[in-house]
């Protein structure tokens, strides 16, 4: 608690990021994040070179096949090669986290910004409406827009970004509360800078830390909707593959074609812990009161 | 001491009771919830399901899809086949004790034909007039000759309720129906379950053997056989087909099975709306390519473990009207292209619709994969059961997985999906000549002729193709060992009268 004071809040940008950098570098839950996301990133973009087969060709000839010399993790339901699924899969896992947590940032941030800064009447519309927004459990809202949005990647990204909107929201508003009040921003006010100068050069920056782990934490919870989301059938249309969809299939034959639910339940779970690693280091490592 | 001893037999002996009491109870795992209780407003399967513990019927059908006698004992039709006369079961009395007979089955009848809502007034549309002749005894007076009557008061439109109830009751009648059946309603929890108990005064009550039948809302098939293993369910329907080697291997169930009515077929928009202006809605040449595209066996085999029946007709194979002439085309990817092409295109779009269920699901995928061969590119578009229902009902679909039930009698089926103003042509398509075959069916009572004018029929909708038939499910249930008697009937209805508890 001690290094609160002894923590410099506005070093210059650069030899802060390197420090950061290097901290980051220091945390083995960061680095083992950081590699498995890494992983799964050169899945989903060498997905066409790393597949042995095309991810929708069926084989009529080989329906729940078990693993074997041919296909590594055996086939579905439609003789589909489970592995290059799961490769394929990756991209819409990804995508999805990825996207929709940017879409929750570029509407949440800016409107916690803003909450935080302005105050008063601003804040308490913004704010009512974060906490009505926050009601509703993650999952629920993401479900209910998504239902309403028809079943696509594109609108279940939609659906969870606009869900977490009010979490960063929140983050953005309680940073810049605290911000707000430090002496910087009043030597920028008194220096004839325009609202919009001081909330994008002095606010933001400081305000990015926290925001950035949150979203890295959002987007384990955002890959989880995802999936939720395509195991319901509000996801990735068939045929082309999606992690939630392979097990929401593969649940029909748990006892006799364990391998269909194995594969993509396992890569949920690793890209899940991946963000999670990669958000508890980045927290260690820029958030100033650990 | 003593008293330990006697607390311990009293709770035993209220165990032991309480043992009893649970195997006197059916409990089945039922797939939908069923919508209104009253079979003037049902429409769901789910509902009939049910019903057939609830309310008798004034004939049913039997195994193999003959007319045979339940609350009427007989009927004789007139030599010009414009009237009815039923002689009606003596001592029958509905669970309100009230007693049935011709005027109740007057009141059953102008109740259907005129209740606002009433979804059962096109099967009793050619009833003009009922004559309460004696209290057993009553005639339909019809506007034509209507062969396929009988095949309809089979099933809901010959369902009877008591008339002091239906009236009393109007409007919250479907809320504790009260029928003439074995089973007397009890209790229902909007989707969870549905309680009936015994009704002591059915006209056959030596023949039921459970005290209560408890109908569970399982939606899932594969929790609804979980539960049927452990022992939580005692009978379970509509098990899916990649499952039947689980309750084959499981030495504590049976597997009932039988050939159904039911069909699944593909359905094209050719007339409802803007959606019907795809080169498939508006060619029937592209239609038959679609056809040619792809392999009904692989589809059965596939998605369904080869357990259903692949067919190209509406009418299952078990009907005496199906028609043996048209065979179902083997898969032709040549010919299909050359179909394209002569229709000048080399890709050709659709969007297929369907229910997002896992059969349907597959089926879906199998046939996207085989048509893209020949040269379709086939969008699929999953829905959420209630939206796909009203999206289908409404037109609204290129093209659309349809899963009918089917009816003992080929006329509804046909009529529904192929007359001009049927009530499930959504895709609208009409051809005025088969509107004139299946009117002309429909009144022809020589078995042989009316055969024939269906091969007709099954000439045009084969030609016209407004729909792919793909399928007819079999049905499957599976029940516990210690359920005897269950017979399976055509139409997949759970009749509870000789179902009875074993050791």
């Amino acid at each position: 608690m001690s290094t609160i004071e002894a923590e410099p809040v506005a070093l210059p940008a650069r030899r802060r990021s390197r420090s950061e950098l290097r901290r980051l570098l220091h945390e083995p839950s960061a680095v083992i994040g950081g590699a498995i996301i890494l992983f799964f990133a050169v899945l989903a973009v060498f997905a066409s070179w790393l597949a042995p087969y095309d991810p929708n060709a069926p084989d009529w000839m080989a329906i729940r096949a078990a693993p074997n010399a041919i296909h590594w993790f055996g086939t579905d339901d439609l003789g589909r090669d489970v592995l290059s699924r799961v490769v394929f899969g990756t991209q819409a896992s990804l995508a999805a986290g990825m996207i929709s947590v940017t879409v929750a940032v570029l509407i949440g941030l800016p409107l916690g910004l803003i909450a935080g800064y302005f105050g008063g009447i601003v804040d308490m519309v913004i704010s009512r409406l974060a906490d009505a927004l926050l009601a509703c459990p993650f999952l629920v809202l993401a479900i209910a827009l998504a239902a309403f949005l028809g079943p696509s990647l594109e609108n279940a990204m939609i659906a969870i970004g606009i869900s977490a909107v009010p979490v960063f929201v929140r983050v953005a508003r309680a940073e810049t509360l605290v911000v707000r009040t430090e002496d910087y921003i009043a030597a920028a006010r008194s220096q004839g800078l325009g609202h919009f100068a001081i909330l994008a050069g002095q606010v933001l920056p400081n305000v990015l830390a926290p925001t950035i782990v949150q979203a890295t934490l959002t987007m384990a919870i955002a890959v989880l909707a995802e999936a939720s989301l395509a195991f319901l059938g509000l996801g990735q249309l068939p045929p082309l593959p999606s992690w939630g969809a392979m097990l929401d299939v593969a649940r029909q034959f748990l006892s006799e074609a364990p391998w269909m639910a194995f594969w993509p339940g396992l890569a949920i779970i690793a890209l899940v812990i991946g963000f999670n690693l990669i958000g508890d280091g980045l927290n260690s490592a820029l958030n100033p009161r650990h | 001491m003593n008293r330990i001893g006697l607390a311990l037999a009293a709770f035993l002996t209220i165990a032991s009771g309480l043992a009893s009491a649970d195997a006197a109870t059916l409990r089945v795992g039922i797939q939908d919830d069923p919508d209104a209780l009253d079979p003037a407003l049902s429409g769901t399967y789910a509902g009939r399901f049910v019903f057939a513990a609830l309310c008798d019927k004034l004939v049913d059908i039997s195994p193999d899809l003959k007319i045979v006698p339940q609350l009427a004992e007989a009927w004789d039709w007139s030599a010009d086949g414009k009237s009815i006369t039923f002689t009606l079961r003596k001592n029958v009395t509905f669970h309100d004790g009230t007693s049935f007979d011709a005027a109740a089955v007057k009141f059953n009848i102008e109740r259907m034909k005129t209740m606002p809502d009433s979804k059962r007034k096109a099967e009793l549309a050619p009833i003009q007039d009922v004559e309460a002749l004696a209290a057993d005894k009553v005639k339909l007076n019809l506007s034509e000759p209507f062969v396929p009557l009988l095949a309809n008061l089979s099933d809901r439109a010959g369902m009877m309720v008591s008339p002091k109830a239906a009236t009393e009751k109007a409007g919250e009648f479907a809320a504790a129906p009260v029928c003439a059946g074995p089973y007397q309603f009890v209790e229902r929890k909007s989707r969870d379950l549905i309680r009936v108990k015994k009704y002591p005064g059915y006209w056959n009550a030596g023949q039921i053997g459970y005290d209560e039948v408890v109908y569970s809302y399982v939606p899932d098939s594969t929790v609804r056989l979980s539960r049927l293993r452990a022992g939580d369910l005692d009978l379970a329907e509509r098990i899916a087909p990649t499952d039947l080697k689980t309750v084959r291997d499981d030495a504590n169930l049976v597997l009932h099975s039988g050939q159904g009515l039911a069909v699944s077929h593909l359905m094209f928009n050719v007339g409802a709306g803007t959606k019907a202006d795809t080169p498939l809605g508006k060619n029937s040449t592209l239609r038959q390519a679609f056809e040619l595209s792809i392999d009904r066996n692989v589809i059965n085999r596939v998605a369904f473990n080869g357990e259903f029946l692949a067919d190209n007709q509406m009418i299952p194979p078990s009907s005496p009207f199906y028609d043996s002439a048209h065979k179902a085309p083997t898969r032709d990817i040549a010919k299909a292209k050359a179909l394209i092409a002569a229709a000048g295109m080399t890709r050709v779009p659709i969007e297929i619709q369907f229910e997002n269920t896992a059969g349907d699901s597959r089926v879906a995928q199998i046939i996207q994969s085989m048509a893209a061969e020949a040269g379709f590119d086939v969008k699929l578009l999953p829905m959420e059961t209630a939206t796909a229902i009203e999206r289908y009902m409404n037109g609204n679909f290129e093209a659309y997985i349809g899963n009918w039930s089917g009816r003992a009698d080929p006329d509804p089926t046909l009529v529904a999906f192929f007359s001009c103003a049927g009530s499930q042509n959504v895709n609208k398509y009409c051809n005025k000549d088969l509107d004139a075959i299946l009117n002309q069916a429909r009144a022809e009572a020589d078995d042989a002729k009316r055969k024939a004018l269906y091969v007709k029929a099954t000439d045009v909708y084969l030609s016209d193709l407004s729909s792919i038939p793909l399928h007819h499910p079999n049905w499957f249930f599976a029940a516990r060992k210690s359920v005897a008697g269950i017979v399976m009937v055509p139409d997949g209805l759970l009749r509870l009268v000789g179902v009875r508890p074993v050791n």
